[in-house]
């Protein structure tokens, strides 16, 4: 493995009538660690305020981290898991 | 990559796996459709219809009136003049005011007219407790369709199976009645316990009615249940392990009933456990517990019912979770049928 990672991004997908929200939580995610993951597909859903979104994958690879669990809260800005690319 | 370990590819929530066998299905066949409260821009209030608008719009994705009569009604006529209906009730407890056209109708018109007509629908509907919603939004009653002859019943507990049974039952020319608990379908603001969420195949796949699952098997002890308590089932059989042999076994579909599955089962243990979050009387425990007894009397050494008890079900959070059974009122149980 290359060692370098991509990392999944809560900013990316933050949507622009929540500027105001700082935090939001995990409700799901659709991969474990180990699993081959394709950009674009799901493979998260987060909350804010009442707001589900779901998380595509940044790039096409293996999800080798994931830093905030399912039900963990998180601020606006944090890493939610690493990607490493293929 | 060579030595990465192979892990699932997705994982699914039961609500999504709902969603996924739908929206395969109408795109497969123009004739099926979908219809209810809130199911177009809202996608369900249990997301079970989450995202099916922005694929196929308003004309197959039918927000309809707070009119369970009107609206149950003419998901059958479409039925029966060839259209494959997906028919939400939001609650399993707003079902009184339609059922004439559910039970005299959607259940009785195929024999009826001596199969000159047809009913292939599937009236979906939210059921369960757990999140204070009180004694009208939060019944199972699941006895109470299975009552009634004409219609079948399915109940998922899992993402995987959720998917299999919706592509069974929208396929079934049969009207079939699909009930999802909601604290099982992994939405934000009511997150599902550990269990429901499952690899689900990118394949449709279908599940035959009548095949229950032994999610669990074991020697000492059966326990047989349905929805929700699959998961607090296997919890308990989990915390008795190495002091109890527990077998959890999931009906997946009441109508038709996986009878031999039950038999073959207590003809190991010798005892049964049925564990269901409806009322206490006149419902699916004791139609196991008649079964267990006409098909294995001689084998069955003690049964016990875990169950809602005979009362509305509370508002007070204490109070619902006193009345809903629990891990430990199985493992309870489990423990007196061995005593």
């Amino acid at each position: 493995m290359s060692g370098d990672t991509i990392p999944v991004d809560s900013e990316a997908v933050w949507p622009a009538d929540a500027e105001d929200v700082e935090e939001a939580v995990v409700s799901n995610w659709f991969v474990r660690e180990g699993a081959a993951v394709t950009q674009g597909d799901a493979i998260a859903e987060i909350q804010i305020e009442k707001v589900s979104i779901d998380v595509p994958a940044p790039t096409t690879g293996t999800l080798t981290d994931i830093v905030i669990s399912e039900h963990d809260e998180f601020r606006r800005g944090s890493v939610l898991a690493r990607i490493t690319p293929d | 990559m060579s030595d990465s370990e192979t892990a699932p590819e997705r994982e699914l929530t039961m609500s999504r796996a709902i969603v996924d066998a739908i929206a395969s299905e109408m795109r497969a066949n123009d004739d099926v459709f979908v219809m209810g409260e809130d199911v177009a821009d809202y996608g369900g209030i249990f997301d079970s219809t989450e995202g099916l608008l922005e694929e196929f719009g308003r004309e197959k994705i039918m927000d309809v009136p707070i009119s369970e009569t009107g609206f149950i009604g003419a998901a059958v006529g479409a039925a029966q003049v060839g259209m494959r209906p997906i028919a939400e009730l939001m609650f399993a407890d707003f079902f009184g005011v339609g059922m004439d056209q559910i039970y005299n109708q959607m259940a009785k018109n195929t024999y009826m007219s001596g199969s000159g007509v047809r009913v292939p629908m599937v009236l979906m509907t939210a059921v369960g407790g757990t999140y204070n919603d009180a004694a009208q939004h939060s019944q199972t009653l699941y006895g109470t369709f299975a009552h009634l002859p004409g219609m079948k019943v399915v109940v998922p507990s899992t993402a995987a199976d959720a998917k299999g049974l919706m592509h069974a039952a929208i396929r079934d020319d049969d009207p079939v009645v699909y009930m999802f608990h909601k604290r099982l379908m992994g939405i934000g603001w009511m997150p599902a316990p550990d269990g429901p969420k499952t690899p689900v195949s990118d394949e449709d796949y279908t599940i035959e009615f009548g095949n229950a699952d032994i999610k669990r098997r074991g020697d000492d002890v059966t326990v047989v249940t349905l929805g929700l308590h699959v998961h607090r089932a296997l919890e308990a059989a989990n915390d008795l392990d190495g002091e109890i042999d527990t077998e959890v076994i999931d009906l997946r579909t009441l109508v038709p009933l996986d009878t031999e599955t039950v038999l073959e089962s207590v003809r190991k243990t010798g005892r049964l456990v049925v564990v269901d979050e409806d009322y206490h009387s006149f419902g699916v425990s004791g139609e196991i517990v008649a079964r267990a007894a006409e098909g294995g009397l001689d084998d069955l050494s003690a049964v016990r019912r875990v169950t809602m008890p005979d009362t509305p079900i509370p508002y007070a959070r204490p109070l619902e979770q006193e009345v809903n059974p629990g891990a430990d009122d199985i493992a309870d149980a489990i423990r007196g049928v061995t005593e």
